[in-house]
């Protein structure tokens, strides 16, 4: 493994606990639910999700706005404010040991030299005071004990990896001094710095143009076979990702309703939700065409209508979708939905 | 920055005129004769009268008279007070106590108000946050001369454990403390709730998220990138509400009965020494512009967004 900071100082974890992923399994996520505790009631943004992710591995979260992703994210870092938010159930494993019921030194530990990820909006995700140099060098610092010199030149390092140009000059410019780009390459920089095993990416490039969007997935996608990283990939477009991502697994109002290899996903959809996402990418095949967005407005997270939560929006609907829930089970070997008529949806 | 500075400058030239010329004009519209009372019960001497309107230009018309008066000035000259001691010499003697006095007011509610703000921001809705709520709501809405007046009763002559009022003509840091307080109650209460504000937005921020995503413990998210964030508008208060205290504060200086430049202003004013009001207004204004100057030079070096050039 080629990492940039292998040369000076040899990977150490000051926490003194070691995480081996056993058959490169890093992370397993079963049954998690997530509540919202408002004073207008009970919000369950996660309901019931469950799905592993392996070294070497990328497994794209697909969904609309609302859908749980940056939850689902910010359950696995534990970087939910709690309250407002409760998890009553579930288990997000890694390397085997339960993250939810980690005494919180220790998970904070986890998170930089385990766990890292980075955000939607790398602009108000650093921090505006402190130069990224600075804002990368502390994980070194804080993690690894590093003194100041020597974590700033690691910095310069990791900042010409991500190919910030004149890495050196611009180590003590301030984050509005890049542009978007250069702003998300610096966010990778510090996630990446401590050699995480798995990484998380919001929504990565959800703020930038088409064509900086390109090179940020390339650069993730290179840096994630260099280190085998285990990278989850959350996005509202699916076109963004089908590169990258290996595995899709998309989400309705809290659940998973579909996970699929993602050519399979790509070239026969199992749910009407995804058939519905995958009909609103714009195609360079078929100029011209309408995109047909899915009509109406995911459910009330208070209020998750019974039987299928995707009915009141669905072309397909029946009367036991109003009343039975489909869970998600095997539709052809390999295949995952949460349909009553996947089947059909499939070979349709 | 350089060029920043020299323009911001000059900018001061135009606005020291204009203040003076303002101040100028209110002090000669004052009404009733500057020689009044002057001479005891008898209006004065024809030749004291004379010689007295030759040495402040009183002949002259307005804009003549504030023509040899900024002439003056311009050479250093603040003028004579109607007693005949150099304004500049009573400026001497009374601005290094308001200065004092200033500093100590600064520090208390900077410190105070600081410590109260983090912990109430970091424990929004408890009980230490209502209560320093109310009790803020409380000193902003009482005039400092009813909050001087009681805390000069309660902790001054009950419980003894500060001087009533100041005695000496150079009061000392202990003689000094009280009134600080004092004078720094408002400011307190603003700073404390400006910091608890500002904190409370900031812990909600997009950078402290990722603070915390970077393993960070809470206390250097919340003590270094946080409250960082949060200090920006409360430091630049701070700053101002500096050149406002070094204005001297007639009220509170007053009732401790300190000799600073706050209650020599307000003298002046009363006694019609024209040359008095002016002079010192004239100092204050410049002092109160510089101050101002290094707050937004402050603020510059706080917030790199903010760019001087
Ligand atoms: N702090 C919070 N308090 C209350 N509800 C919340 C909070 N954070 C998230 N939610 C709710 O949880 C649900 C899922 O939000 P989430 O941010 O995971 O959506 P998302 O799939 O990431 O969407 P987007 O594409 O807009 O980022 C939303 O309905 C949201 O209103
Ligand atoms: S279960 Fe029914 S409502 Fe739900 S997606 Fe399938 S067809 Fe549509
Ligand atoms: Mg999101």
């Amino acid at each position: 493994m080629t990492t940039t900071q292998d040369t000076t100082t040899p990977k150490e974890k000051t926490s003194g606990v070691t995480y081996t992923p056993e058959d490169g399994l890093l992370l397993e996520v079963e049954d998690l639910y997530v509540e919202f505790h408002t004073p207008d009631g009970i919000a369950t943004a996660i309901n019931g999700v469950s799905f592993d992710l392996h070294q070497g591995e990328s497994l794209a979260i697909l969904g609309e706005s609302g859908s749980g992703k940056s939850v689902t994210a910010q359950a696995i870092m534990g970087i939910l404010d709690m309250p407002p938010a409760v998890i009553p159930g579930g288990h997000i494993r890694y390397c085997g040991q339960d993250l939810l019921s980690m005494p919180e030194d220790q998970r904070r530990r986890t998170r930089g030299p385990e766990v890292s990820m980075i955000f939607q909006d790398a602009l108000s995700s650093l921090n505006p005071v402190f130069p990224v140099g600075w804002q990368i060098a502390e994980m070194f610092r804080m993690h690894r004990g590093v003194n100041k010199s020597d974590a700033l030149q690691q910095a310069i390092r990791l900042m010409e990896r991500v190919q910030i140009p004149a890495a050196r000059d611009r180590v003590k410019a301030y984050p509005h001094q890049f542009s978007g780009g250069m702003r998300q390459r610096i966010m990778i920089a510090m996630a990446i710095a401590l050699d995480p095993a798995v990484l998380i990416a919001d929504e990565p490039t959800t703020a930038l143009d088409v064509t900086v969007q390109a090179q940020i997935m390339a650069l993730l996608e290179e840096l994630q076979q260099e280190r085998q990283m285990g990278l989850i990939l959350i996005t509202h477009d699916l076109g963004v990702v089908a590169d990258v991502a290996d595995r899709i697994a998309v989400m309705y109002a809290g659940r998973f309703v579909e996970k699929a290899d993602v050519v399979e996903l790509y070239s026969a959809p199992a749910h009407p939700y995804t058939r519905g996402l995958l009909e609103s990418i714009p195609r360079l095949d078929q100029k011209g065409q309408t995109l047909a967005a899915i009509g109406g407005l995911p459910p009330n997270l208070m209020r998750i209508p019974p039987g299928c939560p995707f009915n009141p929006r669905c072309r397909r609907a029946e009367d036991v979708c109003r009343r039975d829930r489909p869970e998600l089970r095997e539709v052809v070997p390999g295949r995952l939905a949460a349909c009553h008529f996947a089947e059909e949806v499939i070979n349709a | 920055m350089g060029t920043y500075v020299i323009r911001r400058l000059l900018q001061m030239i135009p606005v020291i005129l204009g203040a003076t010329f303002l101040i100028f004009t209110m002090v000669f519209a004052l009404p009733g004769d500057p020689l009044a009372g002057k001479c005891g019960e008898r209006p004065c001497p024809p030749a004291y009268a004379a010689a007295f309107r030759e040495k402040y230009n009183l002949n002259d018309p307005l804009p003549i008279q504030y023509g040899k008066y900024v002439g003056n000035l311009a050479q250093g000259d603040f003028g004579e007070t109607t007693n005949g001691i150099k304004v500049i010499d009573q400026l001497k003697a009374r601005y290094p106590i308001t200065a004092k006095l200033a500093l100590m007011a600064l520090a208390f509610e900077a410190i105070v108000g600081i410590t109260v703000g983090v912990f109430t921001g970091i424990k929004k809705g408890g009980f230490l946050d209502n209560l320093v709520l109310i009790s803020t709501l409380v000193v902003i809405s009482i005039p400092v001369f009813v909050v001087g007046g009681l805390s000069q009763y309660f902790l001054g002559v009950k419980l003894g454990l500060f001087p009533v009022t100041v005695t000496s003509a150079n009061p000392s840091f202990y003689q000094l403390m009280l009134p600080a307080m004092v004078l720094g109650s408002i400011s307190l209460a603003y700073i404390s709730r400006l910091t608890r504000t500002s904190l409370v937005e900031n812990l909600r921020s997009d950078y402290v998220r990722t603070a915390t995503a970077k393993g960070l413990r809470r206390r250097r998210s919340i003590g270094l990138h946080a409250l960082r964030n949060s200090l920006i508008p409360v430091v630049t208060f701070i700053g101002f509400d500096f050149g406002f205290l070094l204005g001297g504060a007639i009220v509170t200086e007053a009732i401790f009965n300190i000799p600073g430049v706050g209650g020599y202003l307000f003298r002046s004013i009363r006694a019609r020494d024209g040359a008095s009001v002016v002079g010192t207004v004239t100092v204050l204004v410049i002092v109160f512009l510089f101050v101002n100057l290094l707050v937004d030079l402050l603020y510059g070096l706080l917030d790199p967004r903010i760019s001087h050039d």
